[in-house]
């Protein structure tokens, strides 16, 4: 696959985000469509099972804890549907023996907040070649 | 019978002792024997028994005749006989008065103890010419005796088996006297005569500050006392003892102390075993409770964070674009400093843990809560070996406040005072509690130890959350301390002891208004600027 031909897979890429923080929520679709995605949000991990974008998303941004179903949990639900989805965890506390346990599950990235733009480019990257 | 002729009666029997007499006067002498309380024997000079009384035969059930010569023996203890027949013929022998002691029957089969005294009555040559012999009922004060050795055994035996001395102490002339098991507890020879001395030269030298205490307060004439102290015996070893003493007066009006000395060795030993571990165990929980602390702080700051990364870095991208989103840019800014703002209300939750409107507020006495807090902590102090005094002012105004606060409060000082002398040995672990009226309406609280100091330049440092001097300390607490009574309208300050009696250690103190004040403050703004600190209140 040529640069070019990546570039446009990357912009008709749709990004889907679940985090229970509203900041989040807000700050990150900007940020993703400055880099050329669609974005969609999500405030809960049921709320995303539940949506159409379930199918047509080539990367989740995930936030570890959540009230209701956490991050991991949807991660091992994604896996029990055999949707394979591309996961970039994001989490608040830095523990490492989580993320580490979350990229041997099968997670392409894990961020710690506040993480940068760069870092977050890279991550999506990753992403979308293992998709 | 040997003596047939003289078995028939008394009256022969005195007749021929005193067969010279007129036969009126024999008359009146058995009258007389007759009519004593006690019972009455007669003997004649060889020992020969002729005559009991009326008194001695209503005792024994025996009539006269059954118990002349040998017929008394039937009456007598099989055990004590042949040691009072033995008794007797050297009595006899000797010509002098004598006693003797023996279990008698009773008309009814009981044997009582008997004291007999024996005396020789002389003619005008000196020569013997009767015994008379008077004997007393001495059972009730036998076993009297006997009950007293028994439980005198029963004592000593309870002594050794709970490792527990007993003691006297006369104040005035240092008469101490003490029990067998006083004697094996500090190893000393048994009978030795106890002095304070004696006694210093066995207490371990680091709690012989504890023990001049004690005579202090002896002196002062205190009604009980107690302490736990240690013993350095001679091959090094130590020994932990309780000691309780209760003044009372002897039968001559002096102050004397009674009491008990427990060897708590044992105890003591699996005592300290069990604190290391329990410390062990709270500075893990210590350690653990500030990681869950950081962890959440952590986390409530980076969420805020996370978003003014997120916002500034579209902005950014925004704003280089061709054409520049200024719109949008000037949209990411105006979320940025939002978060921001969210960042900066997460710190201030922090610091109003322990604000003002937290505060259940309430008038209390400062002192009664001071000794409240001393009464919690005795035991840990007792074991730090402090000695602590208390100066409260009878006059003290009550202040107004939560209580469990300003106790947390004077629970830590007394506590920093107690850790700061853990390693003084070459003075005593002295940590005073004041409280006095302070200038403006203020009441005032001051804990003096005697440890390390502090240096003057650390003095404001002291006060810096996680600044700490200990190895298993954390640093709030004084930090806390300081936001709790700031809280109360207060001031919390150190100071380093000066002057000849306290060159030692330093005293933190604090002063809030007294009632009347702070009710009248509580109407003033919630978060009016300390402007000593220019900290928040």
């Amino acid at each position: 696959m040529t640069s070019t031909q990546e570039r446009i897979a990357i912009h008709r890429s749709l990004v889907a985000v679940v985090d229970d923080d509203e900041s989040v929520r807000e700050s990150l679709p900007d940020l993703l469509k400055e880099f050329g995605f669609a974005t969609s949000t999500f405030s809960s991990a049921e709320v995303f099972l539940a949506s159409d974008c379930l199918h047509e998303t080539r990367c989740l941004i995930l936030d570890v804890g959540m009230p209701g179903m956490t991050g991991p949990e949807l991660q091992q639900e994604l896996i029990r549907r055999r949707q394979n989805i591309p996961i970039i965890f994001i989490t608040a506390d830095r523990d490492k023996t989580i993320c580490a346990r979350l990229l041997e599950q099968g997670a392409v990235g894990c961020l710690f907040k506040p993480f940068s733009d760069t870092a977050l480019l890279e991550a999506l990257n990753a992403a979308l070649r293992v998709s | 019978m040997p003596r047939t002729a003289l078995i028939t009666g008394a009256s022969r029997g005195i007749g021929r002792a005193v067969a010279k007499r007129p036969a009126a006067d024999r008359l009146w002498l058995r009258r007389v024997v007759n009519a004593l309380p006690g019972p009455v024997w007669t003997a004649l000079p060889d020992g020969y028994i002729d005559f009991f009384n009326r008194r001695w035969c209503e005792y024994t059930g025996l009539f006269v005749d059954q118990a002349c010569g040998r017929g008394w023996h039937t009456i007598i203890h099989p055990e004590d006989l042949p040691k009072l027949v033995a008794r007797w013929r050297s009595i006899v022998a000797s010509g002098e008065p004598g006693d003797m002691e023996a279990r008698l029957r009773r008309f009814d089969g009981e044997y009582r103890w008997f004291l007999i005294s024996a005396n020789p009555m002389r003619d005008h040559a000196g020569q013997i010419v009767k015994w008379y012999a008077v004997s007393t009922d001495i059972d009730d004060r036998e076993r009297a005796e006997e009950k007293l050795r028994r439980s005198e055994a029963f004592l000593a035996e309870a002594q050794i088996l709970s490792r527990v001395g007993s003691f006297s102490w006369l104040v005035e002339t240092d008469e101490i006297r003490w029990s067998e098991q006083l004697y094996r507890i500090f190893e000393f020879e048994l009978g030795l005569p106890v002095t304070l001395d004696l006694i210093g030269s066995r207490v371990h030298p680091e709690d012989l500050p504890l023990m001049s205490d004690m005579i202090e307060k002896a002196h002062r004439g205190v009604s009980d006392f107690a302490c736990e102290h240690r013993l350095l015996m001679p091959d090094h070893s130590v020994k932990y003892l309780h000691l309780i003493a209760r003044g009372s007066r002897d039968n001559q009006g002096r102050k004397e102390y009674i009491g008990a000395i427990q060897d708590v060795t044992q105890r003591r030993l699996s005592e300290e075993a069990l604190g290391r571990a329990r410390s062990e165990l709270a500075k893990v929980a210590r350690v653990t409770s500030l990681g869950v602390l950081t962890a959440s702080i952590a986390h409530e700051v980076n969420q805020p964070l996370s978003g003014i990364v997120t916002n500034a870095s579209t902005c950014l991208r925004m704003l280089s674009a061709d054409p520049p989103n200024v719109d949008g840019a000037r949209e990411t800014a105006r979320r940025t400093i939002r978060d921001g703002n969210r960042a900066s209300d997460v710190i201030t939750r922090l610091r109003t843990l322990y604000s003002k409107k937290d505060l259940v507020s309430e008038s209390m006495d400062l002192n009664e809560a001071a000794r409240e807090v001393t009464s919690l902590s005795l035991g840990d102090l007792q074991r730090n070996r402090v000695i602590l005094r208390h100066e409260l002012a009878e006059d003290l105004p009550p202040v107004s406040g939560d209580r469990v606060q300003l106790q947390q409060v004077i629970l830590n000082l007394v506590r920093n005072a107690s850790d700061a002398m853990s390693a003084v040995d070459d003075r005593p672990r002295e940590l005073l509690i004041r409280t006095e009226r302070d200038e403006g309406d203020r009441v005032r609280l001051s804990v003096k130890d005697a440890g390390a100091g502090f240096k003057p330049e650390a003095t404001e440092r002291l006060f810096e959350a996680f600044y700490t001097t200990k190895s298993d300390g954390m640093g709030i607490g004084l930090s806390i301390g300081r936001s709790i009574i700031e809280a109360h309208h207060g001031r919390l300050w150190a100071t380093a002891n000066h002057g000849p009696e306290g060159a030692f250690g330093a005293t933190f103190s604090f002063s809030i208004p007294s009632r009347r004040e702070s009710v009248a403050d509580v109407e003033a703004p919630a978060n009016q600027t300390d402007p000593a600190t220019g900290a928040a209140a």
